[in-house]
């Protein structure tokens, strides 16, 4: 027997009603809410300057970030939106960096941090040649918020700094001599670090940053 | 309001009248040429015992229906050519005396904008450079100095009408006149990384008073 016309409009309007479900469903499932699976999908924006596995590419001025702690990560980059990061026209990196935290939404913040943090660290080798010895003594008045062994101190919002590229933090500590980090009111922190690197020469951030690698 | 109907700039208005005119007179073909195609579709459709005829087109009263069209077509071009040249001249080759100039730098991925300090003057050291926002005022002519620092951009104002190549290893002078005081859209307009589509900025048009006021408060102590 033939289906009638009406059966099949129904048959037709009931799959079409269907398949409209599914692929609504399938929209609505395929951004995970939240932890480091969203974590993970969002970091692919960071892969192409960061690299897979968050170990950064010098070659583009893109420092590892790997296993950096998840509150430093977010502040970063909440820093990065509020204009306290990458808005110095010297800051070339930081003004590549910017856009890409602007992209980010608040609420996803916690999960790429997440992710960040989870990564292994890569502790990439020493790129300078700064004098340990002399940057010791240099480090000292830095042991109050990094702490002797470099690790940081979340209550001070001072990251760890043993994991860090060497050129990238020659690099940061001359932003925050010559301005381009912590001089925008409302940066505390920042603004607390810079004071710190004003009285530095280039010599004693080199030799400094060679003392942070022997605390590995 | 949609923004990028506003007209900014003095020649805005300009480089509308000429997008309108070759909409207008492109329009018009389309449509007519359309109509005569779907004129000749039914008049000319399948009927009932009558056998199709093959013609070859070279006969004279079939050439008419290219022939007049195109030279029309190409009358319509010359009035074309004649406002593009016109238009073109006054934007891109003509240089009007400046009254302010600042130095336009993109880079991935953010326009750095470099702005006379209270001197006036540029490449002195009281210059304010801010990145993201240009501060112009109102009713001046500016000239503009458009580099790049790594890649390719395109320096794109909507309200302008002002679209400009921003080439590495090259400084590309050219002109703007605000005509209109408010905030307006800057945007990247050529693929520039992964970060084009964020290489936003604003551009602020102020009156004589505000502008001297920013300028004054944004001066570097040097």
């Amino acid at each position: 027997m033939r289906p009638q016309l009406t059966t099949i409009v129904r048959i037709v309007e009931v799959r079409s009603f269907a398949t409209l479900l599914f692929v609504l469903g399938a929209a609505a499932c395929g951004r995970p809410a939240t932890g480091l699976a969203l974590g993970e999908e969002l970091f692919e924006t960071c892969t192409p300057c960061h690299g897979a596995n968050g170990g950064g590419n010098p070659e583009i001025a893109a420092p590892g970030i790997a296993g950096l702690p998840q509150w430093y990560v977010e502040t970063q980059l909440q820093g990065f939106q509020a204009g306290f990061r990458g808005k110095h026209a010297d800051d070339l990196p930081g003004l590549r960096m910017r856009p890409m935290a602007i992209s980010l939404r608040e609420d996803d913040i916690p999960s790429i941090a997440e992710y960040v943090a989870s990564l292994t660290p890569a502790f990439a080798p020493s790129t300078l040649h700064g004098n340990a010895g002399a940057g010791a003594e240099i480090y000292t008045p830095c042991v109050a918020c990094h702490g002797t062994d470099g690790l940081g101190n979340e209550v001070l919002h001072a990251p760890p700094l043993v994991q860090m590229d060497d050129w990238y933090l020659l690099q940061e500590l001359q932003n925050f001599k010559h301005g381009a980090r912590g001089a925008v009111t409302g940066d505390t922190w920042g603004i607390t670090m810079r004071v710190n690197t004003l009285a530095l020469s280039d010599e004693a951030m080199e030799d400094v940053v060679a003392y942070v690698q022997t605390l590995r | 309001m949609i923004e990028t109907l506003q007209q900014a700039s003095s020649y805005a208005a300009d480089i509308d009248g000429l997008i309108i005119l070759v909409a207008v007179l492109t329009g018009f073909w389309f449509f007519v040429a359309q109509g005569v195609f779907f004129w000749l579709i039914f008049r000319y459709r399948a009927k009932p015992g009558k056998k199709s005829k093959y013609v070859t087109g070279r006969e004279q009263h079939l050439t008419r229906w290219i022939s007049f069209p195109h030279g029309l077509v190409l009358v319509c071009d010359v009035f074309i050519i004649v406002a593009s040249v016109n238009v073109w001249y006054d934007v891109k080759q003509r240089l009007p005396e400046a009254d302010r100039v600042v130095r336009i730098t993109g880079q991935q991925w953010a326009w750095t904008f470099q702005h006379p300090g209270s001197d006036g003057d540029l490449d002195t050291d009281d210059d304010v450079y801010v990145v993201d926002e240009l501060h112009v005022e109102v009713d001046k002519t500016y000239h503009f100095h458009l580099e790049a620092r790594d890649v390719m951009h395109s320096f794109s104002v909507p309200v302008f009408r002002l679209k400009q190549d921003a080439i590495p290893g090259r400084s590309i002078m050219g002109w703007f006149r605000p005509t209109l005081v408010g905030e307006f859209d800057v945007q990247c307009a050529e693929i520039c990384g992964i970060g084009h589509g964020v290489m936003a900025a604003r551009i602020f048009i102020t009156d004589e008073a505000q502008h001297a006021a920013w300028v004054t408060q944004n001066t570097p102590n040097r």
